[in-house]
């Protein structure tokens, strides 16, 4: 993992002063709300329905057992016991007060973490594969470069007021699970015919009111231009992006205005014009970063443990686990393991801080201090040996962490909604309580097979509604939550936008809607085909057919 | 100037120290009940709600205010939109949390 050198920790503990004092300024009256607001949203702080709330940075999804740990502290000491963790690999603390926020982000600092730019428009925390340096399908670790683009755009002066948030994502495997063509920009690792490696740069990707897939403008770019070309495409939005409507800032819009193909040659051209100033840094501080990630020297086993399948024969709810929560390593006689946060009936995302300090735990024995956290609400424990799976599924599911609901129709996405959030128009978290006390059954699940399901409470999408197999979209219709029924999204490599069903439903008609939807699937499906799939090869109308009875 | 208003109004903030959600109340000060705020039926009460209301944002008690229309039953009111209805209540999947459980939490 990365350290903070002397650098980061001034910076850090700069800013923790610096917001104290403007706390104290706003609490003496000294400053108006109206200039407290964008003081207090450039350190996370924002005033939900109940109370403020604090969004702490999780730099691309990367903990150690420490940190959380002391998120599990916060969570006991300045919250009420818990903490969210959110679509885009952050953790948020619903309950804190304004005057605790100094302190709390003073103690984040005791552990490299605190919650600069997690609100605003700025280039946000960088989101990436959550088995990142550890997945056995991976070209290169995300990881560095990440961690590169996290200080190359923190207090980036250029950056700090772009006509909108920027959100920036990165994948080093075949496989997406960064939802990279759904961010602003998308860098997917990859080799060239050389062997070297470089990136396929994706731009004007979002959700919000106006769905975008990304586009590529870029099929290969050598890593050492990595923040050059960034800064060349920042740029060109900076200057030309909207800001004269909020709804039309986002750079998928301007992209969509003058077609990728423009865009990219004015990228080019501004490129061109930067990248022998000294944008790019030099290779032994590449090295010095990629030196932090390492990967660990752990020994090469077998795959083959007899232990661990004499457990699963035993016991059914180990063996759904290791099928749906356990992944392949890179390192054989290795498994990374997805520890679900969608207990059926549960809230998605959220932890209280006996299971962060239990995870943190497990981390410290079992997965070389690390922890990460996914966009789809989970935690990971990454390098586990095999062996050691019976062992942390007995303290998980103890813990009520042990669902084997990995990747299956009940582990659901959801924002918080209107439980929470002030921007929300209807609530979503119960909506996936109930789908997943609907479908509180792993034999069930595991025939349906693999299907995800993406509840948003607003068209601002934190929910990823329109990425999902089957999307939920709260509104508020004329005062009464409504809730309207998409298919056929993907945030995956194959990304793809859900489409609108028919008309909304209320939240019991919902959850039937689905279950009227899974059931034409798995009436339909051919052999060994995921809903995904089926949804595409049939389209919707034998879908909408089931569900509102049209003929 | 104020829109026109139409049915019961109440006022609704957030406190400035900790954003706990608060009603404000007849006699002026801030509740974290609902069923304390003070109910206004016309143009000319709404303002003076306002008013006063205004008066403790400019003060740095509270900020967030909003007029919103109350629903009230034998006497006692309460948001009549959903959100400011969640506001008032607490999130609806932690009964175990927010003001169901204590409208004086933590104070």
């Amino acid at each position: 993992m990365y350290a903070y050198d002397d650098y980061d920790h001034a910076l850090v503990n700069a800013r923790v002063a610096e917001f104290r004092d403007q706390v104290n300024r706003r609490l003496s009256g000294e400053l108006t709300e109206e200039e407290f607001r964008p003081l207090r949203l450039m350190n996370g702080v924002y005033l939900q329905l109940h109370a403020y709330m604090l969004r702490v940075a999780v730099p691309y999804g990367t903990l150690s057992a420490d940190q959380l740990r002391k998120l599990a502290h916060i969570a006991r000491k300045y919250d009420k016991g818990y903490g969210h963790f959110t679509t885009r690999q952050n953790i948020q603390f619903n309950w804190p007060k304004l005057v605790d926020v100094p302190d709390i982000l003073d103690e984040l600092a005791d552990v490299e973490m605190h919650a600069i730019q997690t609100s605003g428009n700025c280039i946000r925390n960088v989101t990436t594969d959550q088995f990142a340096g550890a997945a056995a399908d991976e070209v290169a670790d995300p990881r560095p470069y990440a961690e590169l683009i996290r200080q190359w755009s923190t207090f980036h002066p250029e950056f700090t007021f772009l006509p909108r948030k920027f959100k920036i994502a990165i994948t080093g495997a075949g496989a997406d699970r960064a939802a990279v063509k759904w961010h602003d920009i998308g860098l997917v690792l990859k080799k060239n015919d050389a062997g070297e490696i470089g990136f396929a740069v994706i731009v004007g990707g979002g959700m919000g009111r106006t769905p975008v897939i990304g586009k590529t403008i870029r099929d290969f770019l050598p890593e050492a231009d990595l923040l050059s070309y960034l800064e060349a495409i920042l740029r060109v939005y900076n200057e030309q992006g909207r800001r004269d409507n909020k709804y039309k800032a986002r750079i998928k819009i301007l992209v969509d205005a003058l077609g990728a193909e423009e865009y990219a040659r004015l990228t080019e051209e501004e490129w061109q014009a930067i990248r022998h100033h000294p944008v790019d840094v030099p290779a032994e501080e590449v090295a010095r970063i990629h030196a932090f990630f390492k990967a660990p020297p752990l020994p090469v086993l077998s795959d083959d443990v007899p232990t661990v399948d004499a457990f699963a024969e035993k016991n059914f709810l180990f063996a759904a686990w290791l099928k749906n929560n356990v992944s392949a390593h890179k390192v054989p006689g290795h498994v990374n393991i997805t520890i679900s946060l969608k207990p059926h009936g549960g809230i998605p995302g959220d932890a209280s801080h006996s299971q962060m300090d239990l995870v943190a735990a497990l981390a410290d024995r079992y997965s070389q201090g690390e922890v990460r956290v996914s966009h789809e609400q989970n935690l990971i424990l990454p390098h586990v040996a095999k062996k050691d799976l019976p062992a942390i599924w007995a303290d998980l599911d103890e813990a009520g962490l042990g669902t084997a609901n990995a990747g299956l129709l009940t582990d659901v996405i959801a924002c918080p909604g209107l439980d929470y959030c002030a921007l929300a128009n209807a609530r979503s978290i119960p909506l996936a309580q109930s789908i997943s006390a609907r479908f509180d059954d792993i034999k069930r699940l595991m025939d349906i097979g693999p299907l995800k399901i993406k509840i948003s409470g607003c068209i601002n999408s934190c929910g990823h509604h329109h990425a999902g197999h089957i999307g939920i979209l709260g509104v508020d219709r004329k005062g009464e939550e409504s809730y309207q029924l998409l298919l056929g999204g993907s945030g995956a490599e194959d990304a793809s936008k859900a489409a609108i069903l028919g008309p909304g439903f209320d939240e019991a008609g919902i959850v039937d809607a689905v279950e009227k939807v899974v059931a034409v699937y798995l009436g339909e499906r051919e052999d060994g085909e995921e809903f995904l799939s089926t949804y595409r090869r049939l389209g919707p109308d034998i879908f909408k057919e089931a569900v509102y009875g049209t003929h | 100037m104020a829109k026109k208003i139409s049915g019961p109004q109440m006022v609704i903030a957030n406190r400035l120290d900790d954003g706990r959600v608060v009603f404000l109340t007849s006699s002026g000060d801030w509740s974290a009940r609902a069923a304390d705020a003070a109910v206004a039926d016309d143009d000319v009460s709404v303002d003076a709600l306002r008013s006063v209301a205004s008066a403790s944002e400019a003060a740095n008690r509270v900020l967030s205010v909003e007029v919103i229309e109350a629903d009230v039953h034998n006497g006692v009111p309460h948001p009549a939109h959903m959100k400011f209805a969640m506001q008032a209540k607490g999130p609806s999947v932690r009964a175990d949390l927010g003001y169901q459980v204590s409208p004086d939490w933590e104070r």
